[in-house]
């Protein structure tokens, strides 16, 4: 047997409590394995303790790992190995760019030795395979770019050195369609390369049919992709959420992304806008929020013009007025509990009692498929998956009209996707919620009203052309 | 996990030494009891010093005011750090630049020597406590500064501003505890310097007058018969090293167990006078 061996893996963490194991995975040279399971089930944890690259907290306390049928013992040696050989794409990949180092420098981190032209010329070759244009992007540093941008410079670093074992956890998330195939591609590439291994960490069933040779699933076996629902009623009334003429620019004083969207969304409507990453979406919801300040236009909610600044609204238009954001990972307050996370909304934004905000927190817990006994855990214990789901419970907790959901189901497998995207179509239908999701999942698109499109060209958003279903 | 019971357990017994050594120590510390300069012998452990004073009593007793006053200098100077900081990393703008160049302006003048100046016209304390503001807070200043600016970013800081919570509540629930273990740590070498400026002030004689037990004023007075008993200035010198130690080690032991900014600690260590 040859390839990526590992035998009776077991990961536990501070108080002994398994995490995960024990896993046997095999990644034989010239395949691609898929790993898949639910979310916070440990498929990261698995890879990553065989990798010995555990986040602090966790530890390997069993398993065996073999490259080409000699050991990798763990510790110094196993270390050494994976900076020699492997080449890994970490699942939170905007915060694993060095903020300081421009794009070709981060590429090249993947490439030592060798003359500087050359490598910087194979930089830019990645780059571009990738669907990154070099000459655009080649100077920009992290806080320049887009989360799906910067989830293909990370993913350029780990495969510009075309490393003996590539591991990439959860590729997929934050990437548009177009860019995905290029992924596909790059994988194919691997495929039957001699004394080369690839191991996918992913959620995606189709994705992972598509690219892998076998597929490793941790846990119980995840269900297929979220279906379209039944479209919950919407689109009558008054506007709830209109945007007139709104104009945004990039962070930081970036070029112009967007110039004059005209949207209105209407109670129970759930709008979902797609497009190329790096194309204004992000921006555009966190305007709406009042998290960015629009270069023009005017955001109303409910009839009422709202202030451009999140500080100048008022108590009733905050609640009214929901937003998630893209990163799982900064999301939580590292010291909050997550009751307390969940029950400050209700506190402050519905004037709810202590009692009144802890049971909602629970049923929250509940609704968007939690175990019960996170509650009174710090965040620092959950999955990004979980912590994704807990951040739109906290969202939830205000009791919105309007949500704004950028990319929320990115870090969940299809399980819990479908989950949270039930529970919006139940609140949609029940209380008249209005959605306006960013995302790049055809299935969860398909679930919409209405599919916007991000034209990048004239910089506004245009009406899809009906997303056919899933897959 | 063991290394850091057993600090603890060293820190507390050298705190408690220091705090209470005066009630326990065998002799009256001010009190001349026998021979000048004798050796360490049964009936003083670590000898006696040019007045016949019992050593090992004044080591014991002679703790209490020069940690108590570096404590309070250093807390000062923290929580005077901690709240510029927090002002200027989340107001920005002008009140940001105006601190920020305070900082640089209070930088330019070394501790010591303004400690110097001020001990000249005030007692001794006053003198560590204004020393240690002025040349620690502005670097406490700037790392929490930078620090409240990657955090006013963070997820968990927007949402608390989407649900309408106030600037103060923000910083006191949201940024503060997400940045304790970079407080922490800054309080440590607060803590470091400003026991060297008290030690300082105290040797050159700024601090309590003579009869006093001071181990920093032990090490003055005892220098022209350390030939005769060694012990009368090893023995301060060390008990003022181990607290210092221990008090930047434990310190940094506390700030360690904090996982959230695990990058700060070792890019911000600024000790110095």
């Amino acid at each position: 047997m040859s390839g990526y061996e590992v035998t009776g893996l077991h990961v536990v963490d501070r108080s002994g409590r398994t995490i995960v194991g024990p896993v046997d995975l095999d990644a034989p040279t010239g395949s691609v394995v898929a790993v898949m399971g639910a979310s916070g089930g440990g498929k990261t944890s698995a890879v990553l303790g065989a990798l010995d690259a555990l986040p602090a907290g966790l530890r390997r306390v069993g398993g065996h790992v073999r490259w080409e049928g000699s050991p990798v013992p763990p510790g110094r040696a196993a270390r050494r190995w994976r900076r020699d050989r492997a080449g890994l794409l970490g699942q939170d990949p905007a915060s694993d760019l060095h903020p300081l180092r421009t794009v070709t420098g981060l590429v090249l981190e993947g490439l030592p030795g060798g003359p500087r032209r050359r490598r910087v010329e194979a930089a830019h070759r990645i780059l571009g395979r990738l669907g990154l244009d070099a000459a655009e992007v080649a100077h920009r540093r992290p806080h320049e770019l887009s989360g799906g941008q910067a989830q293909r410079v990370a993913l350029a670093r780990a495969i510009v050195g075309d490393p003996a074992l590539l591991v990439l956890d959860e590729p997929t998330s934050g990437l548009d369609p177009a860019t995905l195939e290029r992924v596909i591609e790059v994988l194919a590439d691997r495929r039957g390369a001699a004394g080369r291994a690839t191991i996918v960490i992913t959620h995606d069933r189709a994705f992972a049919e598509r690219v892998a040779d076998t597929v490793v699933v941790l846990g119980e076996v995840p269900p297929g992709p979220p279906l379209p629902a039944d479209a919950a009623p919407g689109g009558e009334g008054a506007a709830v959420l209109e945007l007139r003429s709104l104009a945004v620019d990039a962070p930081g004083g970036g070029p112009a992304l967007l110039g004059g969207v005209d949207l209105a969304v209407s109670p129970g409507e759930f709008v979902a806008v797609v497009g190329p990453s790096g194309s204004g979406k992000s921006t555009l919801l966190r305007a709406v929020a009042g998290l960015h300040p629009p270069r023009a236009g005017t955001v109303t909610v409910a009839g009422g013009e709202a202030p451009v600044a999140v500080a100048d609204r008022g108590r009733d238009l905050l609640r009214a007025v929901q937003f998630v954001g893209q990163d799982p990972m900064g999301a939580l307050h590292p010291s909050h509990r997550v009751g307390a996370v969940l029950a400050r909304p209700a506190r402050l934004l519905l004037g709810a009692s202590r009692e009144e905000a802890r049971d909602r927190a629970v049923a929250l817990i509940a609704e968007v498929g939690l175990p019960a006994d996170v509650i009174d855990r710090p965040p620092g214990g959950l999955s990004g998956g979980q912590r994704q789901r807990v951040a739109i419970a906290r969202a939830l907790a205000a009791d919105p009209d309007v949500l704004l959901a950028d990319e929320v189901t990115s870090a969940l497998d299809a399980r819990s996707a479908r989950t949270v995207l039930d529970l919006l179509d139940a609140l949609r239908a029940e209380r008249g919620l209005a959605v306006l999701l960013v995302t790049h999942d055809r299935a969860v698109a398909a679930r919409a009203d209405r599919v916007l499109t991000v034209d990048p060209e004239r910089r506004t958003l245009l009406p899809a052309p009906a997303v056919s279903g899933a897959r | 996990m063991v290394s850091r019971i057993l600090m603890f357990v060293l820190l507390a017994v050298v705190l408690a030494t220091a705090a209470l050594g005066g009630w326990v120590a065998p002799h009256d510390p001010t009190a001349p009891l026998g021979a000048p300069w004798r050796g360490a012998g049964p009936e003083h452990p670590l000898g006696t010093d040019a007045l016949g004073r019992d050593v090992w009593s004044r080591v014991l007793a002679g703790g209490a005011g020069l940690i108590s006053v570096s404590v309070l200098a250093a807390l000062t100077a923290s929580f005077v750090g901690v709240a510029g900081g927090l002002a200027a990393g989340w107001a920005g703008g002008a009140l940001d630049r105006a601190a920020t160049a305070l900082t640089d302006l209070l930088l330019a003048v070394p501790s010591l020597l303004l400690a110097l100046v001020v001990a000249v016209a005030l007692p001794g304390h006053t003198a560590v406590v204004v020393a240690t503001v002025c040349g620690g807070a502005p670097l406490t200043l700037r790392v929490v500064r930078d620090a409240v600016r990657s955090i006013s970013g963070a997820g968990y800081v927007e949402a608390a501003r989407c649900r309408g919570e106030s600037g103060a509540a923000i910083l006191v629930r949201e940024v503060l505890p997400a940045m304790k273990g970079v407080v922490t740590a800054d309080l440590g070498l607060r803590l470091v310097v400003a026991l060297q400026i008290a030690s300082a002030l105290n040797v050159l004689g700024f601090g309590p007058s003579p009869p006093e037990p001071d181990w920093a004023l032990m090490l003055r007075e005892n220098m022209v018969g350390v030939a005769m008993n060694p012990w009368s200035v090893a023995a301060p010198a060390a008990a003022l090293g181990l607290t210092t130690v221990l008090l930047a080690l434990s310190v940094q032991l506390a700030a360690d167990r904090d996982p959230v900014a695990p990058r700060w600690r070792r890019r911000n260590v600024h000790v110095g006078l």
